[in-house]
């Protein structure tokens, strides 16, 4: 996880395969964060969630908004916006790490009142996500080479 | 039918080094000497500086700071020699890996690495112990991508428009665009290279273990497994994705549940962390 309020700064996040890469920024005091999460839930590990918390989405998400808070930045004007949860094929059966991913983030988000003002979520590709702080600007890189604007 | 144009590529690849098959024969030989195998070792100085980069590794969990070969053979143990030599024998070919599956052929190096790691980890969580054969299949399961890679570039778009347009598997689609898929093509490799006959059926079937007729299958099924974790958790992942078939039988095969897939997930991210010399044995052009 990485978080930033310098105007010079893009955060990047690479090969998000089931993985999720969740962007926050506040346009207003320019500050921006970029979390990393690998599965859904710390129960698993409570030990490896506290060394890194970042690792789980329970622990990384509130993490990265605090650590946001600590720029200046402040919720109500958070922009949100997530990508990854990537799954193999007719998964539907097993591991579905991909989709328990994204459905823990949406927990989440949905008890603390978060709205996802961009997504681009699930499939069954490999994505790398760029922030830029300057202008809050998100943008998504497949494995196909695509790029796209959230 | 396998495409001549293949089958002369991969003859052409340099032989496997005899020095892996001639430490994994002497090791195997319950009352090795240690100066014979340090002489066997130092014959090869290409592995020999390979053995030293990654032999102080946390993964090997060595108290004993190692600087030179002898010592290197004394303190990793018989188990860690084979692993250690391995790596350092296999790593060579990824080095020129270049084409359509991958950025960088650290990429494909280090999601190897990755696999490897995670056959030990299922390995002790399902059999109560490791095993360096799903070590060297793992290290060596996506060989073919090195020679595919070199032929694919024209083909490349028609293989991706199957997969995002028409439903099919990364696997099927080279299949059907080029005769044959990675799997296959580095099992052939593997007969080259005289590996038994358990390695390369862990290679030629890693995706799909369900089709095979005959043999010990479960090697395959844990390099499968492995790869899937790999893939999922983006460790090196390329172009391909994660557009290959999940297989739901693998959870009755192994009786694992949701919970000890991710619990081996956690400790994978960890034994990467560990096992960083291994990862950068094949060094990443971007990290400069």
């Amino acid at each position: 996880m990485k978080v930033a309020g310098n105007i010079d700064d893009v955060l990047i996040t690479h090969a998000l395969g089931s993985c999720i890469g969740v962007t926050v920024y506040d346009p207003k005091v320019k500050v921006g964060g970029l979390l990393h999460y690998m599965l859904p839930d710390s129960n698993l590990d409570l030990n490896k969630a506290k060394k890194t918390p970042a690792m789980f989405a329970d622990t990384g998400i509130p993490l990265l908004f605090k650590s946001c808070y600590k720029l200046g930045a402040e919720k109500k004007r958070m922009i949100v916006k997530v990508a990854g949860g990537a799954s193999i094929l007719d998964d539907a059966n097993y591991f579905r790490i991909g989709q328990k991913n994204i459905t823990a983030l949406k927990k989440i988000f949905w008890k603390n009142n978060v709205l996802i003002d961009g997504e681009d979520t699930g499939q069954n590709y490999n994505r790398t996500v760029h922030l830029d702080i300057a202008t809050g600007k998100v943008v998504v890189k497949n494995s196909g080479g695509v790029y796209i604007e959230l | 039918m396998i495409d001549d144009k293949f089958l002369k590529s991969i003859k052409n690849l340099p032989p496997f080094p005899a020095t892996v098959q001639k430490v994994s024969a002497l090791i195997s030989d319950p009352d090795f000497s240690m100066m014979d195998l340090v002489g066997v070792i130092e014959y090869d100085q290409a592995i020999t500086a390979n053995i030293l980069k990654m032999c102080n590794s946390a993964y090997f969990g060595v108290r004993h700071k190692i600087s030179n070969l002898r010592q290197a053979v004394s303190y990793l143990g018989r188990e860690n020699i084979v692993r250690v030599v391995n790596a350092a024998g296999t790593s060579r070919y990824y080095k020129k890996a270049e084409g359509y599956y991958i950025d960088e052929a650290a990429k494909l190096w280090e999601h190897s690495v990755g696999v490897a790691l995670m056959t030990q980890i299922l390995s002790r969580k399902i059999y109560g112990r490791e095993d360096n054969k799903l070590f060297t299949a793992g290290l060596l399961h996506d060989i073919g991508k090195v020679v595919l890679g070199e032929f694919v570039h024209e083909s490349f778009q028609e293989i991706m428009g199957l997969v995002t347009d028409h439903g099919y598997s990364f696997l099927e689609a080279e299949e059907e665009v080029i005769g044959i898929n990675h799997a296959q093509l580095g099992g052939e490799i593997a007969v080259l290279w005289k590996f038994p006959r358990e390695i390369r059926d862990a290679i030629a079937y890693h995706h799909r273990p369900d089709l095979m007729e005959e043999g010990d299958d479960a090697i395959p099924w844990l390099i499968y497994l492995s790869d899937q974790a790999c893939l999922m958790m983006g460790i090196g992942g390329g172009v391909d994705g994660l557009a290959y078939r999940g297989l739901g039988e693998v959870i009755d095969k192994f009786n694992l549940r949701q919970k000890d897939f991710e619990e081996s997930i956690v400790l994978l991210l960890k034994d990467l962390e560990k096992a960083k010399e291994l990862v950068d044995l094949v060094e990443s052009e971007s990290k400069g």
